[in-house]
């Protein structure tokens, strides 16, 4: 897009100001709330933040988080990037039923999928009573109701959010690269790593960025899946708000979370074009 | 603040007329739209109840049929006014922020009697009424200030029959006992219960619990934190021994009976120590059904509601005369009949409702 000659004032704006002030009013209005809240209640002042670093369970409580959110989108976006990988080289026909079935899971409830991984591998579960009955293991195997419960069930859900920007920035990749590459006599691993990986990174770094910005908001599969024992900060706000009312604390782990993720962004600002991760333009 | 007080009012008389036909529709909705409000959203807040009904707030599912068969009905009959619900759940934190927020849509709420302690402290709930509303028809002890124990529910455990053939475990004590009684437990999350119950495993007589020696009983909840997984809600820790996930879950001690039956007893309820808590009735500061509540809060005190709400619901009456009409073979799954009572804890609503956050997030703390 060519740049927008400046005006002093476009008359495109006038149009749009009433919904920007709108949309402001209810975007900005609730979080300034929120920062707001994490100041003053239960008094003012920043006692809220320094309990981050004088309480042990809320240093533990972020660091679950950051554990799972950091193992779950590595795993995420290797498979996200294979299945990716796979769906570019496939044929039209196979491509759009493999497109079909990701957008399936992609749409399926997060509560069925964490009912039906328990009705799967829970204790009593196909898996484990199949390979009990077939004599493979004499104990059920504990998959659920811990932290590898979450992460499989995070992992699953995430797969589709991984997928989808790598699939994209793979399908802008020009063949002929490639082809150049391997006539100059590249191996076809070196051109993997030294021209298809470079060329896809912007969806890889997409697709790592929304899959742990998604994580770190995860509320019903830690809860469920993980038996009560992973507990996520998403989860311990809810109770804060909910039933012990200290919504100080629920505003100030907000807040946190808020600008961690903004932070993040910042720092990959500095790497890269952002409209290219996100795909507003090509570079 | 006044004067969305008085846009609100004068909404308020507006829909009362447009109810009694002196205002048609188009001027009311004008009338909605110079107060700056949806009509959608007027229609579903104030306005309902400006047609005098009660509604209320309770935690959706079968609760919802077993209050409009137990309580709505009869109220209905008497009073003219209709039962309405909204099953989101009155958590103490919702409770807040609807009152804080200025706009309150319920008139009674399905809640714990630890919450009409913290929330009346804070000024955020309507006293009872015990000019309507009847001290004498609750245990003793349970009709405060804020809220009033209309029945109870409890927590209980449940064990797999066929994983203890050689004796079945009787009390928290054996519950607790991983080594006599191997086997994975359910606990409840938000530490309710599970407090009381780790202390009389550790010895704790149940006239001494309160007030609860937090450490002492978190570091019995701990020494069988291997073999345990928590719960969250009561559908959950049904899920939990339902599957067989568990050998011996704590549940809410109302489902017990259809747990049993859903398992064709094969799971079985041991009352022993059952912790039973007092679900009570409060209401949001500045409800929109206003005074008429009490009587909404009389009629659940009635024997005939009482013995619905425990045919329906499992839960136990508070009412004395609604237990003495209790069948025999309901004396089981009563919380308080004469063979449960004796061996039986009753919460302490004011320590709970003192204590919840230190209690929860200490609780969270030790199973996380």
């Amino acid at each position: 897009m060519r740049a927008i000659p400046r005006h002093a004032l476009n008359a495109g704006w006038i149009l749009v100001l009433p919904f920007v002030v709108l949309v402001g009013a209810l975007f900005l209005g609730p979080i300034f709330n929120i920062l707001w809240l994490s100041v003053s209640d239960p008094t003012p002042g920043l006692g809220n933040y320094t309990e981050l670093f004088t309480s042990d369970s809320l240093g533990r409580i972020l660091w679950t988080t950051l554990r799972v959110c950091v193992i779950c989108t590595a795993i995420s976006v290797v498979l996200g990037y294979s299945i990716a990988y796979a769906m570019v080289h496939a044929a039209e026909g196979t491509r759009n039923k493999m497109l079909g079935l990701l957008l399936v899971s992609f749409w399926i409830s997060v509560l069925v999928r964490t009912f039906s991984w328990l009705m799967l591998l829970g204790r009593n579960g196909v898996v484990n009573s199949t390979l009990e009955t077939i004599g493979i293991i004499s104990e059920p195997i504990s998959f659920m109701r811990n932290e590898l419960g979450v992460l499989i069930g995070m992992v699953h859900y995430m797969v589709p959010y991984a997928v989808l920007p790598i699939l994209a920035s793979m399908q802008s990749i020009d063949g002929r690269v490639l082809q150049a590459s391997r006539s100059l006599g590249a191996t076809g691993t070196q051109t993997f790593w030294r021209v298809y990986l470079p060329l896809s990174r912007a969806g890889l770094v997409a697709a790592a960025l929304l899959v742990f910005i998604i994580n770190l908001g995860f509320y019903v599969i830690p809860a469920v899946l993980g038996g009560g024992k992973v507990l996520m900060v998403a989860e311990y706000i809810s109770v804060q708000v909910l039933v012990t009312l200290q919504w100080g604390t629920a505003a100030m782990l907000a807040a946190l979370l808020l600008f961690g993720v903004l932070a993040l962004l910042f720092l990959m600002s500095r790497f890269m074009k952002l409209s290219t991760v996100f795909g507003g333009a090509r570079a | 603040m006044h004067d969305k007080q008085f846009m609100r009012e004068t909404l308020l008389e507006g829909a009362q007329a447009f109810q009694a036909g002196k205002l048609g529709r188009r001027g009311f909705l004008a009338l909605c739209g110079m107060a700056g409000f949806a009509s959608a959203s007027v229609l579903a807040g104030r306005a309902e109840a400006a047609a005098g009904e009660i509604v209320m707030w309770n935690w959706g599912g079968q609760s919802e049929e077993c209050h409009t068969s137990a309580i709505g009905n009869a109220f209905t009959a008497e009073t003219g006014m209709p039962l309405k619900f909204d099953t989101s759940g009155p958590l103490q934190g919702k409770i807040r922020e609807m009152v804080d927020s200025g706009n309150v849509t319920a008139d009674v709420c399905d809640g714990d009697l630890f919450d009409a302690v913290a929330l009346g402290k804070t000024g955020h709930l309507e006293p009872i009424d015990y000019s309507v509303v009847d001290k004498t028809k609750t245990i003793d002890g349970y009709a405060l200030e804020f809220g009033v124990s209309i029945i109870l529910y409890g927590y209980a455990f449940m064990y797999d029959t066929q994983a203890y053939p050689d004796g079945p475990p009787t009390s928290w004590v054996d519950f607790f006992d991983t080594e006599r009684f191997p086997g994975t437990r359910s606990l409840y999350k938000w530490a309710n219960g599970s407090l009381e119950a780790a202390l009389m495993a550790d010895g704790v007589e149940k006239d001494q619990l309160y007030p609860l020696d937090l450490d002492r009983a978190l570091a019995k909840i701990k020494s069988i934190k291997d073999n345990t997984i928590y719960w969250g809600s009561g559908a959950e820790a049904q899920q939990m021994i339902v599957n067989g996930e568990v050998s011996m879950g704590m549940v809410w001690q109302n489902r017990g009976r259809s747990i049993e039956t859903d398992t064709e007893g094969r799971y079985k309820l041991v009352n022993n120590g059952a912790i039973a808590m007092p679900g009570a009735y409060i209401v949001p500061k500045g409800n929109p059904g206003g005074p008429a509540v009490m009587k909404f809060i009389a009629t659940a005190q009635s024997v005939p509601a009482q013995l619905d709400l425990f045919a329906c619901l499992g839960m136990t009456p508070t009412n004395s005369e609604a237990i003495a009409a209790m069948a025999e073979s309901d004396q089981p799954y009563s919380i308080t009949s004469e063979q449960n009572f004796p061996n039986v804890v009753l919460n302490d609503p004011n320590w709970w409702g003192e204590n919840t956050d230190t209690a929860v997030n200490a609780f969270l703390e030790a199973i996380s």
